[in-house]
């Protein structure tokens, strides 16, 4: 009721300067990215994305013809930062659904305060588990791991792997939390898990834990950690002669075409899932590739492309809610079904994906991800 | 109370807690720096704080005002074990030391699972505000100005110019020290329990290295000319982020230069001037 009879003020002060009703006419969303420090790669893909989803939903408007306007707050990648975006963005800006923030971590802090005013949040990049029971009005539309890594290790174990061996990175929660849903994965699958290494993100030589490993000669090697560790990883396994007949596994964090320009030939044959693929043959795809590229210059990467999506979904859910209300918008995005880059998308009860059907799993061939047989 | 204010005060609710508890922080930097020390060991401290405060609520369901001094002890009975060695150390070596343990206790919060390894712990209730933060902040305040008037503060001022003349002139250097290295890990402590208790989420990699250097430079921005000179510190370096927020991409280039034209141009701090100048 606060909010309406502001807008309503303001779009009276408005009329009364005899100027069209611009404040009555725009819908604000709120976004909180990573878009300084060392993880800004991962907020400015996502900004790339939401702006290009943007362009294309202001294009018609939604709401019969009013233009969302999208307010991009910077957390630095610190939580405290995205706490203060995040009520700048209700408090200030008047946001009615914020988009974000890019790290569960952050996710973790933000969720109780946008859930307190009751302002739907939905998260495009955080994977970890629990950030949506944080309350009712935090949704995300990225595949948690749970959903990816299994579909990945059902399919090493179509190509024979029976016994596995684990290694993560200990001190990210990104890492760890991906290391849990590999091991619940092996465990429900009957993989027999041989060994279980950790190290650390910023860790250059994995030649003890590697050396253990390949005395025990697993089947497959499965590695939860950012993809600059992963390849490290991988390069130093090939190097301790661990050949092409251990098949190497990887979360969502090798799934980066970096994995290629660090590893290069060392990673081929490595398998990585993925809620979506650059070369996914379907027209929504290919139109969305060619236009990223066009406006950007380079090719989008995961992170882009969900939240291409995202923005859409945001956008169609402002639209069925019928006005620029948060409590209609949270009711409007549980009734989702879109269909986009990643594939058919829907909320469960709990506001997390659906369904992984859009999940493909590729491998290294020759340095670049290519669909995997 | 009218919308907008309503709306003004829940905005900037976070960054209002967060001047106090830096406040905290930067007071704990000046206890130690007060003395002559330079030990980073506060941000450590700050993360046995937050981890206790966190547990003792979530697992103990304790009220905050038994859990905000309880959260104090674990601080402050590690600052007694590692006072007798490190305070044997002095200058860069003691800081080093402080440093060292900081990154021991981040592998003990990563390896413990109890303690949430590398998630963390989350869904902390708020349960601490404006009372507890800012009444403690103006406390610690107060006793710290009443200190550095009195015959203590003069000892410490003294060990801080030259602490084989204090000695000689019969200041008790070691008890001095630890006597700062205490009260720095309740100030610490208490600053840790504060901010796990607003920001519902802790990790492991916010009480490294960085966060050190981060309330070390709270104390030498402001100064540690009275108490007051390193929270105006803090409070400069906790406001800009937010105020130069309007520079998008370019925050932390001004942040950064901000920050470099105040120690160029005033090498003591803002706050300068000696105390006793004032009040006479």
């Amino acid at each position: 009721m606060k909010r309406t009879h502001f807008l309503a003020g303001a779009a009276a002060l408005v009329a009364s300067a005899a100027l069209p009703s611009l404040a009555a006419a725009q819908v604000q969303v709120g976004a909180i990215e990573i878009l300084t420090g060392p993880a800004a790669a991962y907020g400015i893909a996502i900004k790339a994305g939401l702006d290009l989803a943007l362009a294309e939903v202001n294009a018609k408007g939604v709401l019969g013809g009013q233009k969302i306007v999208l307010t991009v707050e910077d957390s630095a990648g610190n939580k405290d930062q995205a706490i203060n975006a995040a009520r700048k963005l209700i408090g200030r800006d008047k946001a009615v659904i914020i988009i974000g923030p890019t790290l569960s971590n952050e996710m973790f802090a933000v969720g109780p305060v946008t859930n307190e005013r009751k302002v739907p949040t939905v998260g495009t990049s955080t994977t970890a588990a629990g950030i949506t029971e944080m309350g009712p009005y935090i949704f995300r539309t990225s595949l948690p791991e749970s959903d990816v890594v299994p579909v990945t290790f059902k399919k090493a174990q179509a190509r024979g792997v029976k016994t596995i061996a684990l290694m993560y990175a200990n001190d990210d929660a990104f890492s760890k939390s991906g290391f849990d849903v590999m091991k619940a994965a092996a465990e429900k699958l009957g993989l027999k898990i041989l060994t279980i290494e950790t190290f650390g993100s910023k860790d250059t030589d994995f030649a003890a834990q590697l050396t253990k490993i390949k005395a025990l000669k697993p089947d497959a090697i499965g590695i939860s950690a950012l993809v600059e560790p992963v390849s490290g990883v991988v390069l130093q396994a090939r190097q301790l002669g661990i050949g092409k007949e251990t098949l190497l596994l990887g979360g969502n964090g090798a799934n980066s075409p970096k994995l290629g320009d660090i590893a290069g030939a060392a990673a081929d044959g490595m398998l990585v899932g993925s809620p979506w693929f650059i070369a996914k043959p379907d027209a929504v795809n290919t139109k969305f590739v060619a236009d990223f590229k066009a406006k950007y210059g380079k090719d989008p990467d995961q992170f882009a492309a969900q939240a291409y999506d995202t923005m859409k979904i945001v956008a169609q859910a402002i639209d069925r809610a019928g006005a620029a209300d948060s409590e209609k918008i949270t009711a409007a995005l549980g009734k989702t079904d879109f269909s986009g880059v990643m594939g058919p998308f829907k909320f469960t009860a709990g506001r997390d994906p659906a369904s992984s059907e859009g999940v493909v799993v590729l491998e290294m061939r020759g340095g670049k991800f290519a669909i995997a047989q | 109370m009218p919308v907008w204010l309503d709306d003004f005060l829940w905005t900037y609710q976070n960054v209002v807690y967060a001047l106090g508890i830096n406040g905290l922080l930067a007071l704990s930097m000046y206890v130690v720096l007060a003395v002559g020390q330079l030990s980073l060991g506060q941000a450590a401290f700050m993360g046995m704080g937050a981890y206790s405060s966190a547990l003792l609520t979530l697992k103990l369901h304790l009220p905050f005002a038994v859990v905000l001094p309880a959260a104090t002890i674990p601080p402050v009975l590690f600052a007694l074990a590692i006072g007798t060695p490190t305070l044997r150390l002095s200058g860069v070596y003691l800081a080093i030391a402080t440093i060292g343990l900081g990154e021991v206790l981040r592998a003990v919060y990563l390896n413990v699972d109890a303690l949430g390894g590398a998630l963390g712990i989350s869904g902390i209730p708020e349960r601490a505000g404006m009372v507890s933060i800012y009444g403690l902040l103006i406390v610690a305040l107060a006793v710290l100005w009443l200190v550095a008037r009195s015959g203590i503060g003069r000892a410490m001022e003294a060990m801080r110019e030259d602490e084989i003349a204090a000695a000689v002139m019969g200041v008790n250097v070691r008890r001095y020290r630890l006597g700062a290295l205490l009260a720095s890990a309740v100030l610490a402590g208490a600053a840790g329990a504060l901010s796990a208790h607003v920001s519902s989420f802790i990790g492991p990699n916010e009480y490294g290295f960085e966060p050190a250097v981060t309330i070390l430079s709270y104390a030498l921005l402001g100064g540690i000319s009275s108490p007051f000179a390193p929270v105006a510190g803090a409070w400069i370096l906790t406001l800009l982020p937010e105020a130069l927020r309007g520079f998008a991409d370019l925050r932390l280039v001004f942040n950064g230069l901000i920050i470099v034209v105040v120690v160029l141009f005033l090498p003591n701090g803002l706050l300068p001037l000696r105390m006793r100048r004032w009040v006479k």
